[in-house]
């Protein structure tokens, strides 16, 4: 099996590309883009997750953060809080996140789309909640900061490599999900649920998978903030992030495979942006939601997608759909 | 801890519990309505009762907090906050009736944010109270146990909502219209009911009653940012066990959600909002389309 | 093969299915032939587990199928196609035979393989088989409807089904789409053994195509029998076929 057959020849050489100028960053990059990057990082890989719900399993996982929150909070609570090697919470983290993942997820699949969603924001809250109520474990509002972190992980430069190797693995791994079997199958549960179960295939546990899957990595995404922030706080539950991200989906485009990590990047930049201008950022977002709403619902990589097939002649365009699988 | 748990105790907190249901079942209606006929769930319903409860402050204020600036704020605030969807509605959402579903859930996503940073914007970020007219003020003994006017108030209150409710889904065309658009809206389209003004009309009306809500709980809480995340969840939760879409179900839902939350507060204080999480938990584990039938 | 017995299904205001009987036999075609609102796609709803029946019995292959959910039920080699085109919109038609498959060998929740090199024979056979093979790039939703209605009889066959149920084939189609459909099928059934159970308005085409064909009215089973027998029965004639 080559390379080529995994990765279509087009995109194997973009992301090889990518993943080289992101290893020279720091060579000449100044500590705060550094810090910014790293932070793009871990975004990217909360969104990514999140659209392998939302985007490609048509799943209404309204409340992503929470997992996220989940991740971060186990591996934060047991290094400030246990003796145990932080390692130890490091793996805890994205199996707590699954394992909470699979709970709700439990409750939810047994509903059709938006009563999944309603469900799923709802029971998420109570996870933010406890959060912020069980002030002895978690401080409530205030949060836990200045984690200690091994001594591998200190430096800006350690921690920004060590972020971008998980990243790039989470990434890897996502993508094979994503071609694999189970990846189609689950576009095909979003495109017609019904016919699905018609041809033997059982929705409900396929969309749970995807949620144990989908939390996993988000609960990993959650531990890297951890290891970026040496912080937790209740706002990382909060579904106002839930909503971030799933922005960060439409804003990249749903129906393809990058779009998030995209969609992450102008986020964070646009974030960190305004946020030094005005300290109104849910309303930039809100109005960012809008724009997208009308403007463009397909994402930034779909409009690409769309011209690019203007371009060529409808057979090109299907081929390259089948290689890049941005229709499916 | 546990001597403090008497008869008369259970019965004032369950009263409690019930009059918190009273706004919580005006809140959830609302929210029904509209998903029973958009079949969106609101997001920016938790914002709206957070803007009726502040436009009430500051009316009830202006009017010098006696008896006339209550009874004011009690119709203009719900009022001010319908007008604020229909704009919304008339100027944005109404373009959106033929795109997907999510795109629609999307938006009022959106005008949560929008709203919710609207309201810091206005009214800052501070606490405020406000105080029930003089003859809601003080308590009554009820069984033995003193309990507050303005809660007796509201447990009057709420029947009235459901009752008006009803008559109007039942005895009114455009009540009627707007439950037939909820079962069968292409039925509804095609004997040539504008079927956008449908919408409109339930849109306006179901935030209204969000700012009733809003309005209503004024006296009773703290006004602060914030109080819509924890309202919107408890609407969409109660609306799931509900049925949704179904009126009596978000009855059903809140007397559930209220008293199980007012009730576990004697229980275990610190974590009282679990309580009603666990009846959510077991009603949908028995019956995971709600109590009552959901109209779609 | 399959059997079904005094079935009866009501919805809230009113009787689809009240007392259906259908017997089919290895190798047949059997049609299911009546008014509108006779109670066919119900039947057939019934029968693939869509719905549940509120009494009566369905065996397939000496087995209770009743109880059983629409996925376990295509296990058991029962596969469907809708009355309206139930695709994968989104997907290419390629991708859209190949979810059958991959369902029918169990593959569908293997995660680390690419998907691209599983199961591509036999989905190219499929495709072949109905002529689909050329347009296997081709996004579904783009297709023509009669190519839609094909693909969704591909699906289906994705499913190695012992009873393949089709649901008005040719619901829409030209008379030359139609022609060639029922050609197709007839071909399938030749070809590769398979029964058939089909619903149909054109009369020419049952009469042409079915084995056995099985009348209803009311959600009733008026009769079932050999297309001779059916046309010689006088209440059918009656009811169905001298009213047309």
């Amino acid at each position: 099996m080559t390379r080529s057959l995994i990765l279509s020849r087009s995109s194997f050489g973009w992301s090889a590309a990518l993943l080289l100028v992101l290893l020279l960053v720091p060579a000449w990059a100044g500590r705060f883009t550094i810090y910014i990057l790293a932070f793009v990082f871990v975004m990217a890989l909360l969104a990514m997750s999140l659209n392998l719900l939302v985007g490609h399993g048509g799943i209404y996982q309204f409340h992503h953060a929470a997992f996220y929150g989940v991740g971060a909070y186990t591996a934060g609570l047991i290094a400030a809080k246990t003796a145990w090697p932080v390692w130890v919470g490091f793996c805890a983290g994205p199996l707590m996140a699954a394992a909470a993942g699979w709970v709700i997820g439990l409750f939810c699949v047994r509903l059709n789309k938006l009563y999944f969603g309603m469900l799923q924001i709802s029971l998420g809250s109570l996870i933010w909640i406890i959060a912020l109520r069980w002030y002895s474990l978690t401080a409530g509002d205030d949060g836990i900061h200045g984690i200690r972190m091994p001594e591998l992980l200190s430096g800006s430069v350690t921690i920004y490599y060590f972020l971008l190797a998980v990243v790039t693995v989470c990434l890897l791994s996502l993508y094979l999900v994503y071609k694999s079997p189970f990846g189609v199958t689950l576009r095909a549960i979003r495109d017609n649920p019904q016919r699905c179960e018609a041809v033997g295939i059982n929705v409900r546990r396929h969309q749970l998978l995807a949620i144990i899957i989908a939390t996993f990595f988000a609960g990993v995404a959650g531990v890297l903030f951890v290891v970026l922030e040496g912080s937790i706080f209740p706002d990382m539950l909060f579904w106002v992030l839930s909503l971030e991200i799933l922005i960060m989906c439409l804003l990249g485009g749903w129906f393809t495979f990058f779009g998030p990590v995209v969609g992450a990047a102008i986020m964070v930049t646009l974030r960190t942006f305004v946020g030094s201008v005005t300290e109104y950022w849910t309303m930039v977002l809100g109005i960012v939601l809008i724009l997208l709403i009308f403007f463009l619902p397909e994402g930034i990589m779909g409009i690409n997608f769309r011209n690019w097939s203007r371009r060529r002649s409808r057979r090109a365009a299907a081929r390259a759909a089948e290689d890049t699988d941005a229709a499916g | 801890m546990e001597s403090y748990v008497t008869v008369s105790g259970l019965i004032s907190q369950f009263l409690v519990g019930l009059s918190r249901a009273m706004i919580l079942f005006i809140v959830s209606s609302g929210l029904s309505f509209i998903l029973g006929v958009l079949r969106v769930p609101n997001v920016a319903h938790g914002s709206l009762y957070m803007i009726g409860a502040f436009v009430a402050h500051t009316l009830a204020m202006a009017a010098g907090g006696g008896a006339a600036g209550f009874w004011l704020a009690l119709v203009l605030a719900p009022t001010a906050v319908a007008l604020i969807s229909l704009a919304a509605e008339r100027l944005l959402f109404c373009h959106l009736y033929e795109r997907e579903h999510l795109m629609l859930l999307l938006f009022t996503f959106a005008l949560a944010l929008i709203l919710g940073d609207l309201t810091k914007i206005t009214w800052g970020a501070d606490y405020r109270s406000l105080v029930a007219p003089p003859f809601l003020q003080g308590s009554v003994m009820v069984l033995g146990t003193p309990f507050p006017r303005y809660n007796l108030f509201l447990l009057a209150v709420g029947p009235v909502v459901a009752l008006g409710l009803w008559l109007f889904s039942n005895k009114t065309k455009v009540g009627k219209i707007a439950r037939a658009a909820a079962v069968d809206r292409e039925m509804v389209g095609a004997i040539g009911i504008n079927v956008g003004r449908v919408f409109a009309f339930a849109f306006v009306l179901g935030c209204f009653l969000a700012g009733l809500g809003g309005a209503l709980v004024s006296p009773t809480v703290s006004i602060t940012l914030g109080m819509d995340h924890t309202i919107i969840i408890e609407a969409f939760l109660i609306v799931t066990i509900g049925g949704l879409g179904n009126m009596w179900g978000a009855l059903a839902g809140s007397l559930i959600f209220g008293v199980s939350q007012s009730m576990g507060i004697l229980l275990w204080p610190q974590f009282a909002i679990v309580f009603p999480y666990l009846a959510v938990v077991i009603i949908l584990t028995l019956k995971p389309t709600g109590l009552l039938k959901s109209v779609w | 093969m399959l059997l079904v017995e005094d079935l009866h299904k009501s919805f809230e205001d009113f009787t689809a299915v009240d007392g259906a009987n259908l017997q089919v036999r290895q190798g047949e075609l059997v049609a299911v032939i009546g008014p509108n609102g006779a109670g066919k796609t119900t039947l057939f709803n019934l029968i693939t587990g869509h719905l549940k029946a509120d009494r009566g019995r369905i065996r397939f292959l000496d087995r209770e199928i009743n109880r059983m959910a629409a996925h376990e039920i295509c296990r058991q080699g029962i596969a469907r196609s809708f009355q309206i085109a139930n695709i994968f919109h989104r997907l290419s038609v390629f991708r859209n035979v190949q979810v059958s498959v991959l369902s029918q060998k169990k593959l569908s929740r293997s995660l680390f393989r690419p998907a691209q090199t599983l199961v591509v024979e036999e989905t190219r056979r499929i495709l072949e088989s109905v002529g689909l093979l050329g347009k296997q790039l081709d996004i579904a939703g783009s297709l023509s409807h009669g190519d839609k209605r094909i693909l969704e009889i591909a699906i289906a066959l994705g499913n190695e089904p012992q009873l393949l149920i089709l649901d008005e084939p040719t619901a829409g189609m030209s008379p030359e789409e139609t022609a060639s459909t029922m050609e197709l099928v007839k071909r399938l059934a030749r070809d590769q053994g398979l029964t058939i159970l089909f619903c149909e308005h054109d009369m020419d085409v049952v009469f042409d195509v079915a084995t056995h064909i099985m009348v209803m009215q009311h959600g009733r089973t008026l009769i079932q029998g050999t297309p001779e027998e059916v046309r010689r029965n006088a209440t059918v004639q009656d009811a169905y076929l001298g009213g047309a």
